[in-house]
């Protein structure tokens, strides 16, 4: 048959651009394959990295002759590492502390976005602006600010002007080393970059039709509810990405909780601590106990991510 | 008619007042105040008192900034070197995850597969794991492709091109840093699919229409589509660069905050911040009228 095309006619011009565009989409897709399985190899390689250090036993760790696969397995560096993170403590501790507040900054910003995304009032722009501050300042420049006043938790000062013109006993407060220094910005939309969910949240409440809305209110119910049985069950999608990214970042979250939370360290900060310890002898222990810290957040997104993938393309997140 | 208008537009103002009033407390308490405190402190002489959780600032005007310029030895170094770091850092890291971004948007076969991988960085490039892998120079050297025995041998394959040390020095110094570099491209990867998302079919159907090649659809249909994404990329991957803790002026800043001389950290990052917003708002102003004004005409 392609014999017969080829005797058929010569080399029209449609023919030759035929040719071309197929050429074009052969290179096209080589050079695309390459360029991705070269980035795929670079983070998969540090995967596969650690864990070929962590499953190896002493003697195969300077064995120049061994590069990927040990001569035997042993779970001697995740028990050591185990042991060193007190992982089942710290692991819950990052459980209460990091992931309680994500998961209330993931409600709160969806109610604060929805205020920017569906209402009109003169200062809404200029607001609007300052979430957008709270994206760009950093963290690091608030902090001391920060712990005195959790130190003696305080509200703008009128506890001590109480204190100090009464000459009431101290009665402010201490909240460090408790879940609230987490807990408490999030309750207000002012947690773990909550600036950059409240911006996403409102992006997609923007891009739903109205007209759902419109029939809740003539129906009678009021702003809240509308919320609640309208938008939050068309929405999953964007759930699903804050959530995501809301429960990874509080996970990984080691500036604030070791200046807050020194006395009950999360496992991120656990890390840091005993970093010196567990990388002495070799790199093992500590391959071992970067996967113990990175395996919750890894097995979530595993079974989460078909779905986010996917919701990837119609979150609409920008634009 | 018109009067229960009126009042249903002022009823839906004061819902939408009620819905943000506590990210308004919220950013009083847990943002303005620190805030305006830690400014406080670049122009103070701090002590602070840890039982009565209060501190007290003796006004030093500029003494604390000038410190850190004429005294300081190593501040201002610092400084530059994250300074113009931060200048090249950031246009690489946009361009490298708007073509994924790009690519990973196409129809073909494992997308969903590369999709998934090329957002691990996200979970395993936290700063804890990264000091964990920094501190292993064989790490590092594998990763970059230049260890002897597997991976790909980047450097072997430039000699046998015949090309002169010098330029296979610098292309290799390249591959590496945009190896580094791709570590920080997750979130912005997931932002340009979901910006290249948005973009209406009908415009490249248009373009088909018209006649219009891949490379051009690219130039007048998907980049200035894009233009709102890529001023939120550029404005978060400067944030994650610029406090990024492997950042030196931020290395610096919390060692001073950890032997106690409370103005030293504000005043450095003050600095810094103030330095780096107004980079910021430079480019994105010219980002913004240049470039983008012109397809917007």
């Amino acid at each position: 048959m392609f014999k017969n095309k080829n005797k058929s006619n010569t080399f029209t011009p449609e023919r030759k651009l035929l040719y071309k565009k197929r050429t074009l989409s052969v290179v096209v897709n080589v050079v695309r394959y390459f360029f991705l399985l070269a980035l795929s190899y670079v983070v998969l390689f540090q995967l596969f990295f650690m864990i070929s250090y962590a499953i190896r036993p002493k003697a195969d760790i300077y064995n120049p002759s061994i590069v990927w696969i040990p001569s035997d397995i042993t779970m001697d560096n995740f028990k050591m590492a185990f042991e060193e993170l007190d992982y089942l403590k710290t692991g819950f501790v990052s459980l209460w502390l990091m992931e309680v507040s994500a998961f209330i900054e993931v409600m709160v910003c969806a109610v604060i976005a929805y205020g920017f995304a569906r209402f009109e009032f003169k200062e809404k722009n200029l607001i609007f602006f300052l979430v957008l501050l709270t994206i760009i300042v950093p963290t690091q420049m608030l902090i001391i600010p920060m712990y005195l006043n959790y130190a003696h938790f305080d509200i703008l000062g009128i506890g001590k002007f109480f204190i100090d013109t009464f000459h009431l006993p101290d009665f402010r407060p201490q909240l460090l080393n408790t879940g609230l220094t987490f807990w408490l910005p999030s309750l207000f939309g002012v947690g773990v970059r909550s600036g950059l969910f409240i911006f996403i949240y409102r992006k997609f409440f923007e891009g739903l039709p109205r007209e759902l809305e419109e029939a809740a209110y003539v129906d009678g119910a009021g702003p809240l509810r509308t919320f609640v049985s309208v938008i939050l069950p068309s929405s999953g999608v964007v759930f699903l990405t804050v959530t995501i990214f809301s429960t990874i970042w509080h996970w990984n979250e080691s500036y604030l909780s070791d200046m807050y939370n020194k006395g009950n360290p999360p496992l991120a900060v656990k890390m840091d601590y005993v970093k010196t310890d567990l990388l002495k002898d070799s790199r093992a222990a500590g391959m071992a106990a970067c996967l113990l810290f990175i395996a919750p957040m890894l097995i979530m997104y595993m079974f989460l991510q078909r779905k986010f993938v996917q919701s990837i393309d119609r979150v609409g997140i920008v634009g | 008619m018109k009067k229960s208008l009126k009042d249903f537009t002022r009823k839906k103002q004061m819902y939408g007042r009620m819905f943000i009033l506590p990210w308004e407390i919220g950013f009083v308490l847990f943002f303005l105040q620190p805030l305006v405190q830690s400014l406080v402190f670049v122009f103070s002489n701090v002590t602070v008192n840890f039982d009565e959780g209060v501190f007290e600032t003796k006004w030093v005007g500029l003494s604390n900034i000038r410190h850190f310029f004429y005294e300081d030895t190593v501040y201002v170094d610092n400084l530059v070197d994250s300074l113009t770091s931060f200048i090249y850092t950031i246009p690489l890291i946009v361009a490298l995850s708007l073509i994924v971004g790009v690519l990973l948007n196409q129809k073909f076969k494992g997308r969903i597969v590369f999709r998934s991988i090329f957002f691990l960085p996200v979970i395993i490039a936290t700063g804890v794991v990264m000091t964990y892998l920094q501190g292993d120079a064989t790490a590092q050297a594998m990763r970059s492709g230049s260890s002897s025995g597997n991976g790909i041998d980047i450097s072997n394959i430039l000699m046998s091109m015949n090309l002169s040390e010098n330029v296979s020095s610098t292309l290799l110094g390249f591959v590496n840093q945009i190896f580094d570099l791709f570590w920080d491209c997750g979130v912005q990867i997931v932002l340009f699919i979901s910006g290249l998302q948005s973009i209406p079919e009908q415009l490249y159907e248009v373009c088909r229409v018209e006649g219009a090649n891949k490379w051009e659809e690219f130039w007048y249909v998907t980049f200035p589509m894009l233009s709102g994404t890529t001023l939120l990329v550029i404005v978060f991957t400067a944030i994650e660069i610029f406090t990024d803790s492997g950042n030196k002026v931020m290395t610096y800043g919390f060692n001073a905050m950890r032997q106690n001389m409370w103005w030293e950290g504000p005043t450095m990052l003050w600095v810094y911040f103030a330095l780096v917003g107004a980079i910021l708002g430079l480019a994105v102003l010219l980002i913004q009228k240049k470039i983008f004004a012109k397809w917007a005409n």
